[in-house]
């Protein structure tokens, strides 16, 4: 069904370094994005024609997502967001190609991707109040709300995680469950909705929650 | 007291998991309503004002990502059961 990923091979031969389909996977996708970057933004001109309008069109769209939430800095976290729309969206669909797995099938990627917005969410709002000021702003309003608010806070990377792991596990995990009792074409048109739609408005939902954790720790 | 074998212990335990992971995906209607609630809200808001169409639809979303954790972490219980 869905037997998480499989270890292929062992790094330099040793045992506690193995190397997983899902780090091969991820890598692959990782240098077909530059490849695709590359070729996109390939020969800019000031009046966009052909393929670079495809990309001022993602860019401005993930731009308008940011300004709002993040007033006067859309520039800055651009790139940042970007890239986990991009990496994620892209991971989720070459789920679609028969016999690959998808990279975010597996809890270490979505888990990793987390941790780094945790990281960066956490960096900033130190950087924006101060270490000792941010570490005030958790005892807020009452200094008896300090376990909870840390508690809380804790949750943000493992809920952030588990939503996009148990989204595509999930919808894995039924087109299986339909594979086996109704083979054929049957199942074909399911995969527009679990790998298709799913696995892009996971996307664009893992980096507006990226976006929100990023705009509570600032202010 | 009935004594029983090794075999049928393990047996007893993979069922009552499958039975457990049924159960645990109950959680799902609570999300599934305040979802729902939120959506249609916001629709509402946005007939009312249609101009401010982005924002609504920025929140509601945000809202429903909150509170759809809780049916996740259900999904993801009711997965760890059924392999474990």
């Amino acid at each position: 069904m869905n037997p998480g990923p499989q270890t292929i091979t062992h790094l330099f031969g040793k045992s506690y370094l193995p190397v997983t389909d899902t780090l091969i996977i991820g890598w692959v996708s990782v240098i077909l994005i530059i490849i695709l970057a590359k070729y996109l933004t390939s020969d800019l001109k000031l009046r966009p024609e052909g393929k670079q309008n495809i990309a001022e069109l993602f860019i401005t769209a993930v731009y308008d997502q940011i300004e709002p939430m993040i007033e006067g800095e859309g520039w800055k976290f651009l790139p940042f967001i970007a890239t986990i729309f991009i990496y994620i969206g892209f991971s989720n669909l070459i789920g679609l190609v028969p016999g690959v797995p998808s990279p975010t099938a597996d809890l270490n990627t979505t888990l990793g991707l987390a941790l780094v917005v945790f990281l960066v969410s956490h960096f900033e709002g130190m950087r924006d109040k101060g270490i000792w000021g941010y570490i005030k702003s958790f005892g807020q309003p009452v200094i008896f709300l300090l376990p909870l608010n840390v508690v809380g806070e804790l949750a943000k990377p493992i809920s952030h995680s588990f939503r996009l792991f148990g989204n595509i596990v999930g919808g894995g995990i039924i087109i299986t469950l339909i594979y086996q009792a109704a083979p054929g074409l049957i199942p074909v048109p399911l995969h527009a909705w679990f790998d298709l739609f799913i696995g892009l408005i996971q996307a664009l939902i893992f980096g507006m929650v990226a976006i929100a954790y990023i705009a509570v720790a600032k202010q | 007291m009935i004594e029983f074998s090794p075999g049928t212990i393990e047996m007893i335990i993979r069922s009552v998991s499958v039975i457990a992971a049924g159960l645990a995906l109950i959680a799902g209607v609570g999300p599934g309503i305040g979802m729902g609630y939120a959506a249609g809200k916001a629709t509402s808001g946005v007939r009312r004002q249609p101009e401010a169409r982005g924002a609504i639809v920025t929140t509601m979303l945000l809202g429903q990502i909150i509170s759809g954790s809780t049916g996740i972490y259900s999904l993801v219980i009711a997965i760890y059961l059924v392999f474990a």
